[in-house]
């Protein structure tokens, strides 16, 4: 079973961006790195930190593999060569850039898809209706995360359906093409059907509000994850500020 | 107290206020745009690097979510019901392609079918939501927000002016699209990440540095290439998908009633 | 009908057109409600009974485009439709005069709440009412209509029944003085029909005029105070009765004439489990189908009814035992999945009956006689989506008859069905029995179950290792 923290979201957030933002700024190998390890750690306290990896790496090795490649292997400017040979040019400066950016995208990545994993998504959703947010922003955020499972559901059930009906198609683009217009015109067609439905009985029931609204359930906050959020909000302006602009200074 | 049952003529609203931020989103956008573009920072990962970086990162976030903020208050429910289907639609037709290994994203397709049913603020709206909300998922398509925004108010803008109204204009205006989408996205790809999210991309962006381009030059060009063919898909798919829809259901978004959007096809 | 109860609704109608249509859907009629009244509207499915219910409930006219001349005094006012100005509708108002409970329940209900208390509470919530407060009202509510076993669940996971006693409770919450109610019976077995039957007794205690939708009467129906029938969008007060070219011959009282029929489909010790899900659906299964008989499957919800036609149809291979049977063999099995909308996809009937066809076979050449069996030459041109639920499921009955199955299997066939289209699918189940094939079905629809089935296999629920999990909840979707 999975740790939760009885937590506000925002608060989740604020922190993150917070010290995603510094992070950024500060671009030291040193720090990323224990950044990095502090969200891992944090994912194995809460017991989800093998979809925090699995996650990540399917975002980050991709990025990797191109800014090796971009960076790494075809560096133009670089003095301390290791290899050139025809358009590769390898060298030292290349790959310390592709490794700071590697450090600096595996930050974001790891530490956005940390508020994933510990974020309750009704909470969430919760928090977002009761905040100075639009109405409506709630809602798409709700139904969204809500149809998906349910789209995907039905894109099995129609994939089953179509191979009822001996729907056959051919191979290459055009046999692609076939498919991926067979696949998606009942699934868009239910789902706007299923959509307009519903959207007489929203509006029936008060959607979007037009005035105060309120929320049944309570999400978990106190007055000192009101300060800290305040206080991480301050930090992604000034912090990123007073690290770098001694480097402006030098710049001009 | 008996309710009432019937709506007042004109409903009131922050009409200004909503312009002025859509306008400081723009401004903000093509701001930061001509900038980059201008004073080319080379650094990447040093002091000057992280700074282009954060303001990047910064400047294309909060113009999207200003915009968004611009939009949202203004569609009815109708459309607010059908942008969650067009998210899902978005990550699930993503999915369908990633699992046949085709160098396509069409993770815009509900997106743009937003557009061409509902029109571009509710277009534009969808692309940032859509980018939110997957950022959940993926938080290094955050920046992209503003790219995503323009994909679905160009979609509305050629809805409106009749890019439905025949099967062939639909690609060419995702064509164009691809092209204002790939050139506004690449300073965030270059600057904030240093590359592109895929080694196939990443190999292409190698060989336009190694022929002695600059970074958001390559980025760029590499952009060039991918994006147009991917968004005329995504188009002609979306034109596809709105003519297959019954007359009953298409005719009921108000944007296609008043623009015309299907020309004689509405007749049917 | 002469009640000294007061009037809580009359509508005057002159007609109604939907936007683009070339014909009136509703033309003139009268409706009064008196307080704490039963209102039944019987109509065929396209009848236009649905957007009568609409236009009660202020869902209709939606925009300019839909034409409404009507007339209707709720709530002490009074709302003119038609006549040059369009009246915009405030949905809430109005709800608070009339609710609607949609065929879907879940089209009511939002789907993105957690608990069925929060789900409740949506409207509120909207309204900005206070938190103390709507607990205060949603526990009272939960003890007024008995539901307080409910509100902690998931509203993902309901039972059909029981998410009508959600949506039934959310309208409630505001208790308007008229609820419309489309089919609340449809789908249900007993059990959860006497719930929602109780419930609505409950309302109606309480002073609600209920509207009462419906394809046919059903035990609601007995305690109406006015009962209209819906026939070419005009109210009736007597019923039509079917003509009688269309009265089919019962297939289950064709007597099984062959000797020694041949084996169509044979399930030997079969059990049956979805991939990457542990639990076995179903285990053991003893089936066999022979030419020229009608088989149904019945059983309480989650016994594998539909999961058995799906390994017949091949879509599930058995996780043991063996499928075999003449039919398994030529790969002559036409399943009907029990939602027709995931089985179309074309733009017109006729393409889509065509769909995938060789040019020059057999099929195409089947096609204009399937569609005269099942009455739906006239909808060559229709977009299926546009067509009565009736009728789109027979649409996607055609395109399964066209490859003529030798078994057809059929997942719960008379759900959505009206008297016609019952009528229709009797007589399809005939010829497929009189040509020497079979035919396997799953229904909860006793009278059909009578009227079509040899034999009936009942099934019970497999043993479940671990407890439903949120996999298992998608499952349901199948049905």
């Amino acid at each position: 079973m999975p740790r939760t923290l009885a937590v506000h979201p925002f608060t989740v957030l604020a922190l993150v961006a917070a010290v995603v933002a510094i992070t950024t700024a500060a671009s030291r190998w040193w720090l990323s790195s224990a950044v990095l390890l502090l969200c891992l750690g944090t994912a194995v306290w809460a017991r989800r930190a093998r979809r925090l990896v699995g996650l990540g790496a399917a975002i980050l090795v991709p990025a990797w593999g191109s800014q090796l490649l971009i960076h790494g292997l075809t560096d133009a400017t670089g003095a301390h060569v290791l290899l050139a040979a025809g358009p590769i040019r390898i060298t030292e400066q290349g790959l310390v850039t592709a490794g700071e950016l590697g450090l600096r995208t595996a930050v974001l990545v790891i530490a956005g898809l940390l508020c994933t994993v510990l974020i309750q998504r009704h909470d969430l959703v919760a928090a977002v209706d009761l905040s100075g947010a639009p109405p409506q922003l709630g809602y798409l955020l709700a139904a969204t995360l809500f149809l998906l499972p349910r789209l995907e559901q039905r894109q099995r059930v129609i994939g089953e359906a179509q191979a009822l009906r001996g729907a056959r198609v051919g191979r290459g683009p055009r046999g692609w093409f076939k498919r991926l217009a067979l696949r998606s015109v009942p699934l868009v067609l239910s789902a706007l059907q299923d959509a307009t439905d519903r959207s007489a009985h929203l509006a029936a029931r008060g959607f979007p509000a037009t005035g105060q609204h309120t929320r049944l359930r309570s999400v978990p906050d106190s007055a000192n994850q009101r300060r800290l959020r305040i206080l991480c909000l301050c930090a992604v302006v000034l912090g990123p500020l007073a690290v770098l602009a001694p480097s402006w200074g030098w710049f001009s | 107290m008996s309710p009432n049952l019937t709506l007042p003529d004109i409903a009131p609203g922050h009409l200004l206020r909503r312009r002025l931020m859509a306008a400081a989103a723009v401004v903000l956008l093509a701001g930061t745009y001509i900038t980059l573009v201008l004073t080319q920072p080379t650094g990447l990962t040093d002091g000057l690097g992280a700074s282009v970086a954060l303001a990047t990162f910064a400047a294309y976030l909060i113009s999207a979510l200003l915009l968004l903020a611009a939009v949202l208050p203004e569609l009815p429910v109708s459309t607010l019901t059908l942008i969650p289907v067009a998210l899902a639609l978005n990550i699930v037709l993503g999915q369908f392609v990633g699992s046949v290994m085709i160098p396509l994203y069409l993770d815009s397709l509900g997106t743009v079918l937003v557009g061409f049913l509902a029109g571009r603020r509710a277009g534009a709206a969808t692309g940032v939501l859509g980018t939110l909300i997957w950022s959940l998922f993926n938080p290094t398509v955050l920046p992209f927000a503003a790219g995503a925004a323009l994909i679905g108010f160009l979609a509305g803008s050629a809805a409106r002016f009749g890019a439905l109204r025949r099967p062939y204009l639909a690609p060419v205006a995702g064509l164009v699209t691809g092209v204002l989408v790939g050139v506004l996205s690449a300073p965030v790809a270059a600057f904030v990440f240093g590359g592109t999210s895929g080694v196939g991309t990443g190999a292409v962006v190698a060989a336009f540095r190694s022929m002695g381009d600059s970074l958001l030059g390559a980025v760029t060009k590499q952009a060039l290439i991918s994006d147009p063919g991917d968004k005329a898909i995504v188009f002609l798919l979306a034109a596809l998908l709105v003519y297959a829809l019954p007359g009953r259901l298409s005719a009921s978004f108000a944007f296609v009633r008043r623009y015309n959007v299907l020309g004689r096809r509405t007749s049917r | 009908m002469i009640t000294n109860k007061p009037t809580v609704l009359t509508l005057q109608l002159e007609r109604f057109r939907y936007s683009g249509s070339t014909n009136n859907t509703l033309n003139a009629m009268n409706l009064a409600l008196s307080e704490g009244s039963l209102t039944v509207i019987v109509g065929d499915s396209g009848s236009g009974k649905s957007t009568l219910g609409a236009i009660l409930a202020g869902m209709l006219p939606r925009h300019e485009g839909d034409q409404l001349e009507a007339t209707l005094q709720l709530a002490g006012q009074e709302i003119c439709h038609g006549g040059g100005s369009t009246v915009r509708i405030d949905p809430v108002g109005w709800a608070r005069a009339v609710g609607m409970l949609p065929q879907d329940a879940r089209h009511y209900l939002s789907g993105v709440r957690e608990t069925v208390a929060e789900e409740l509470a949506l409207g509120m919530e909207n309204a900005g009412v206070p938190r103390q407060q709507m607990h205060e009202r949603i526990a009272e509510l939960a003890d007024r209509l008995e539901l307080g076993y409910l509100l902690a669940r998931d509203p993902g996971t309901l039972s059909g029944g029981q998410e009508r006693l959600v949506a039934l409770a959310a309208l409630a919450l505001d208790a308007p003085p008229v609820l419309v109610l489309d089919e609340p019976l449809a789908g249900l077995d007993t059990q959860a029909a006497r719930t929602v039957v109780e419930l609505l007794g409950r309302l109606r205690a309480s002073g609600t005029a209920l509207v009462l939708l419906t394809r046919a009467l059903d035990s609601l129906a007995a305690e109406a105070q006015q009962i209209r029938f819906l026939r070419g969008g005009a109210l009736h007060i007597s019923a039509m009765l079917a003509p009688a070219s269309l009265e089919p011959v019962a297939p289950a009282q064709r007597p099984l004439t062959r000797q020694s029929p041949e084996l169509l489909l044979d399930f030997a010790d079969v059990a049956l489990a979805y991939p990457g899900c542990p639990d076995v659906v179903v285990s053991g299964l003893e089936l066999q189908i022979r030419a020229g008989e009608c088989v149904a499957l019945t059983g309480p919800n989650g016994s594998g009814k539909t999961t058995v036609l799906k390994a017949a149809a091949g879509l599930l291979a058995p996780s043991s035992g063996r499928i075999g049977g003449a039919a398994v063999r030529s790969q002559g099995v036409g399943l009907l999945l029990q939602n027709p909308a995931d089985q179309l996809f074309e733009r017109t009937v006729g393409r889509e009956v065509g769909f995938g066809l060789r040019r020059r076979g057999a099929e195409i050449s089947r096609i204009p006689s399937v569609l005269a069996t099942l009455g739906l030459s006239e909808y060559l041109d229709t977009h299926p989506y546009e067509l009565p639920a009736s009728v789109r499921r027979l649409v996607a009955l055609a395109t399964v008859l066209v490859h003529e199955p030798a078994v057809l299997l059929l997942d719960e066939p008379s759900e959505a069905l009206d008297a016609h289209g019952l009528a229709r699918l009797l007589t399809v189940i005939t010829a497929v029995v009189d040509r020497g094939g079979a035919v396997l079905l799953t229904t909860h629809d006793e009278a059909f179950l009578a009227a079509c089935a040899h034999r009936v296999h009942r099934m019970r629920p497999a043993l479940r290792a671990s407890q439903p999990t949120i996999a298992h909840a998608g499952h349901r979707g199948h049905r």
